[in-house]
């Protein structure tokens, strides 16, 4: 019997932990402020509070969180509880006041308009927290010794989360590299530095940073010198995780019809 | 980061990728002038002299310059005139045919005005504080009493945070909204909604409004391209659009279609257009183009590809030059 009631807190630990990030990260990267007015328990708060409401969210499921999966106190275990009722509620007046907000539960994934599915799902992690609360050891031990039930759980979570395919659907229909916001300039550096024609080429530069670097639909382009004073320059595709390196040699005094000196090569 | 480097990239990124490094430029000039007249130039310069079939201008190097008026010109002060009712001394900006010997349009005093409001203070003729954007600062202007109807019932939200999108003439020092550029996005500058969803494979040509902005410098062909990256620019407001764009660098070549017009030239981008990307409007010129305004072009690319700095906007097409 007790290996049923401990048997949902690792879920329950996993999902607030997931909640915590995901919040945060929507509310870091920002996006377009304005973006927050679409998702979640924020949109029914005025306009200037509602990226500290998202983060008050996150806060508490952290620390819900973390009070379940390191210790048994009733507190953790009741508010849990509390919480997911709360946020049965919160979900039913969204879905009554705003229809065409998404439930931001995990941040800016889940911005699809809140449907049934996700109002069951805070249903099922009430109950499974009402059950969690009789649990004699903490949400840690239970991870070690998780069983058929645990399982049987996520699956349950799982057929009720819209998210899953949102990020499938993000996976299949992605934006073309050209659209999508590029890695970081010092990302792509270290990605140039690691691949052949760098080592090829290396020796000629007169320095290792770049005095001019651009990106262009999907390339990222780093002009360098060498010892004749012309100009270096590398093109590093934006996507993949070894990515084509393409590079020439443009004569200082050229300024229109070049040919490059060396053809091109990728990594 | 000066002119030289910027103007550079293209010819490195064309060697880089094996590429032609493109001519910025009308295309293809003798197929250009589709829309009739031949191939058009933009002229600019404070009115010396004017007569009904003559005028003679100063131009921004000094020169002094003697055009004849067609027959079928028309000008624009503030409203339609007859081109010899121009007060000598305005600055004009003039559509010419035949090498920028035959003036056929003329703009004098022409401003647009174009930012986020910021305030707005006033009863009668009201005054109003923008924000043009973290490179073009801020502007006040001055709405006449005759004007604040035609603009407002463009511009609905008439209150801080909205953009505000106007033409008017430049006067005095001071800058006058005559007419409504747009018609007002209805929501704050700051929540700009998000591009269509795009689906892996590249587009060749997008479509949107092309318009044009007075913040460039003098005589410079060019466009303010709003998706840019960040760190390439620092512009904190770049790589905003509603219309779905690539990332481009400043130097890159942007082939802009006026599509009213059929006339096309490759335009290098100079500026970051922050701004112009927060607009999600369209353009009715000849028909109704998609959301997103896709280029600000400097008076000059604007008025050869065939624009009228008065309507504000044509639709048009991009490709990469």
């Amino acid at each position: 019997m007790t290996r049923v009631l401990e048997s949902q807190l690792p879920i329950l630990v996993v999902l607030l932990g997931l909640g915590t990030v995901a919040k945060i990260v929507t509310v870091r990267s920002g996006g377009e402020p304005g973006a927050l007015s679409r998702l979640g328990p924020a949109v029914l708060m005025p306009g200037r509070l509602q990226a500290p409401a998202l983060l008050l969210c996150a806060a508490v499921e952290a620390v819900l969180a973390a009070g379940l999966a390191l210790g048994t106190h009733p507190f953790f275990r009741w508010g849990t509880a509390a919480f997911f009722a709360m946020s049965t509620y919160v979900l039913l007046e969204l879905r009554r006041r705003r229809p065409d907000a998404g439930c931001g539960c995990f941040g800016e994934v889940s911005s699809a308009p809140v449907g049934l599915r996700s109002i069951a799902r805070t249903v099922v992690l009430t109950g499974m927290s009402v059950v969690s609360v009789w649990a004699p050891v903490t949400g840690w031990t239970a991870a070690t010794g998780m069983s058929w039930l645990t399982a049987a759980g996520v699956l349950v979570l799982a057929a009720l989360s819209p998210e899953i395919e949102e990020l499938l659907d993000r996976v299949r229909y992605r934006a073309p590299c050209e659209q999508r916001p590029g890695p970081a300039e010092s990302a792509t550096l270290a990605r140039l530095r690691a691949s052949g024609p760098w080592r090829a080429h290396r020796h000629e530069l007169t320095s290792a940073e770049p005095y001019d670097s651009w990106r262009e639909l999907c390339w990222r382009f780093f002009a360098f010198r060498n010892q004749q004073q012309d100009d270096v320059v590398f093109a590093v595709y934006l996507s993949g995780r070894r990515p084509a390196v393409r590079m020439a040699v443009v004569s200082g005094e050229d300024s229109g019809s070049s040919l490059p000196e060396y053809s091109p090569v990728s990594a | 980061m000066g002119y030289p480097i910027i103007e550079r990239r293209r010819v490195l990124a064309a060697a880089a990728l094996g590429r032609e490094p493109g001519v910025p430029g009308p295309d293809n000039p003798q197929e250009s002038g589709e829309a009739g007249g031949g191939p058009l130039r933009a002229v600019a310069g404070e009115i010396l002299d004017i007569s009904p079939h003559l005028i003679i201008i100063e131009t921004p190097e000094g020169v002094q310059e003697r055009l004849v008026i067609a027959p079928w010109a028309t000008a624009w002060h503030g409203g339609d005139v007859a081109p010899a009712g121009l007060p000598v001394g305005s600055m004009v900006m003039m559509r010419t045919l035949r090498e920028g010997r035959v003036v056929e349009r003329i703009w004098a005093d022409t401003t647009r005005i174009t930012g986020t409001i910021q305030s707005i203070d006033g009863r009668k003729d009201l005054t109003v504080e923008l924000d043009c954007g973290p490179h073009r600062g801020h502007r006040t202007v001055v709405i006449p009493y005759r004007a604040s109807g035609r603009l407002q019932v463009r511009h609905p939200k008439f209150e801080p945070g909205y953009l505000f999108d106007a033409i008017g003439l430049r006067q005095e020092g001071a800058s006058q909204a005559l007419l409504p550029a747009t018609s007002q996005p209805p929501y704050p500058a700051r929540a700009v909604p998000p591009p269509p969803p795009a689906y892996a494979g590249v587009q060749q040509r997008i479509a949107g409004t092309a318009t044009w902005s007075d913040t460039f410098d003098e005589e410079e062909r060019g466009a303010a391209y709003p998706m840019l990256e960040r760190s390439d620019t620092g512009c904190a407001d770049a790589g905003v659009s509603c219309a779905g764009l690539p990332y481009l660098a400043l130097g890159s070549l942007l082939q802009i279609r006026n599509v009213c017009s059929g006339r096309s030239a490759n335009v290098p981008v100079v500026a970051c257009g922050c701004l112009a990307g927060r607009f999600c409007d369209r353009c009715v010129e000849c028909d109704t183009s998609p959301r997103g305004r896709i280029a600000e072009l400097s008076p000059y690319s604007y008025v050869e590809l065939g624009g009228d700095l008065v309507k504000g906007c044509f639709n048009a097409q991009i490709g990469l030059g």
